[in-house]
């Protein structure tokens, strides 16, 4: 399976909200997904906590990845 | 001294007439660079033509410059047509331009035109087809050139807004005849990255710089991209096709690096937001039942469990004197009946009844006698009927008609196993019977 994106955990979040929001669903379920969002919630400020600066990179002339820096740039 | 001094205005006047009479200047075409522009407060214009060696003061007034399609600015390459005259106040020479076109723009424009409807028509710009930008894209492919501002400008602007998104840059030629060809390439290899989004551009220059944008094969590559594409071409005002067919069109690089992603703090505050209002739905879920709880809990009946009992006694009440009501009732109705039969003309009359019985009886009597004589009748024929089917059925009767039988020690014999050769038999007839010795078994 592929990994949970940053968006699609958003979505869900969303989707979620406008669950809880519309108070039609048991208090078992709100419970329930109370923990499943903020599990979202901890995803998404982890992947925004931990992510250090990324590298930007470039496709090399044979099809190779290489850092790319551009000019002034603090190496 | 006889020599005859002329007056600086004779002179220019001289050569002016000169010029005038020149049939060659009366009506020439000029290509240019224009430099010096200055549209005069009276609608005349002013300015200078050249070319890389030389240059020449240009006017053109305002009858003729009311005429002009565009607005002429320093740079641009025009063609013009007038006549050179001079001006004497100024002692120089000059162009009176009729007409000014800019120069090869014509050309590009109905090119740019031609493929724009093109491809409108053929609906490379529906809005049907538009891919959404995605919000927060953790990759983001860059088809430009790998030098110069606008490269720098979207890595520095996503890097600033949004660092923890990966940026991978698909290097390509922005200009020159093989741009148009490598930046389709790029796109096309970019297909195969595994990418959110996508942004196609270049920086500022001249239209011709900027004209692979313009050109079909990269229009296509960009509708045919399954990524979403954000178009960034030159500034602000260069509309190209490429635009037209982006998903999204940004104003400039940085325009689309700003398009592209979100500030890190934005979203950290989104999910914030997120985080606060999903614990506040739950607790308004809590507090909702716990409120739905408490009235359920402080209801009538639960605090005065007395009344379930009350309309259940007055029930059981009503219940009851309805029953001791129509049980009087039937004993009533049973009183009444009773009474009614007392007085009934039998039991006033008890005679009666033998008097009736005594009839009854004789009738009956005679009656019974008849039919004990018909029974008797039917009797003595059924009888004589059975002897006769006896008779049919009597096992003497088949003897009657030729068959025997035979027993061997008091046994009938039914099967010729069951017996030996010099057996005894006995053999019945219909009259008499015999003793014979087995001979022979088949």
């Amino acid at each position: 399976m592929k990994e949970k994106t940053f968006e699609s955990a958003l979505k869900d979040l969303e989707v979620m909200i406008k669950d809880l929001e519309s108070g039609t669903i048991p208090l078992e379920d709100a419970i329930t997904k109370y923990t499943d969002a903020m599990n979202l919630v901890k995803f998404c400020q982890e992947k925004l906590d931990h992510a250090t600066k990324q590298v930007s990179k470039i496709l090399g002339e044979n099809g190779e990845i290489k850092d790319f820096q551009t000019t002034d740039e603090e190496v | 001294m006889n020599e005859k001094y002329l007056s600086i205005t004779e002179i220019n006047q001289m050569i002016k007439m000169m010029f005038d009479n020149a049939p060659f200047l009366k009506k020439v075409y000029l290509k240019g660079e224009i430099s010096n522009f200055k549209h005069h407060t009276s609608g005349h214009l002013y300015l200078t033509l050249k070319d890389d060696d030389s240059k020449i003061s240009a006017i053109m007034f305002r009858s003729a410059a009311e005429s002009l399609s565009f607005v002429p600015e320093d740079g641009m390459n025009v063609l013009v047509t007038g006549r050179i005259s001079v001006y004497p106040n100024g002692g120089n020479y000059q162009i009176y331009i009729d007409k000014m076109e800019q120069d090869g723009l014509g050309n590009l424009y109905i090119e740019f035109e031609k493929l724009k409807q093109k491809l409108q028509k053929e609906g490379l710009f529906d809005p049907k087809y538009k891919k959404e930008i995605p919000k927060y894209p953790m990759k983001i492919g860059i088809v430009t050139a790998p030098t110069g501002a606008a490269i720098k400008d979207i890595i520095s602007t996503i890097r600033r807004r949004f660092p923890i998104c990966k940026t991978l840059l698909f290097p390509a030629l922005v200009q020159g005849v093989s741009a148009k060809d490598d930046i389709a390439k790029k796109i096309r290899m970019a297909q195969d990255y595994d990418l959110d989004l996508l942004i196609v551009g270049r920086g500022g220059g001249s239209i011709e710089d900027l004209w692979a944008f313009n050109e079909e094969v990269v229009a296509r590559a960009i509708f045919d991209s399954k990524i979403p594409v954000i178009s960034a071409v030159g500034h602000e005002v260069d509309v190209t096709i490429a635009d037209f067919v982006a998903d999204k069109r940004a104003p400039t690089p940085t325009g689309a690096a700003e398009m592209a992603v979100p500030t890190i703090q934005e979203v950290k505050t989104i999910l914030k937001t997120k985080e606060l209002e999903i614990s506040k739905l739950l607790e308004r879920k809590l507090s909702e039942s716990a409120n739905t709880l408490k009235k359920l809990s402080s209801s009538y009946v639960l605090k005065n469990p007395l009344v379930l009992y009350e309309t259940k006694i007055q029930k059981l009440d009503s219940i009851h004197e309805n029953l001791r009501k129509s049980i009087d009732l039937f004993l009533e109705n049973k009183k009444k009946s009773l009474e009614h039969l007392k007085s009934s003309y039998i039991l006033q009359n008890p005679s009666s009844l033998y008097e009736k019985k005594i009839e009854n009886f004789e009738t009956l009597k005679i009656l019974l006698h008849k039919n004990f004589e018909s029974i008797l009748v039917k009797k003595e024929h059924d009888l004589q009927f059975t002897i006769q089917t006896l008779k049919l059925v009597n096992p003497l009767s088949i003897l009657e008609k030729g068959y025997s039988f035979v027993k061997k020690d008091g046994q009938f014999v039914t099967d010729s196993s069951k017996i030996n050769v010099k057996d005894e038999l006995e053999i019945t007839f219909f009259k008499g019977n015999a003793k014979v010795e087995v001979k022979e078994i088949n």
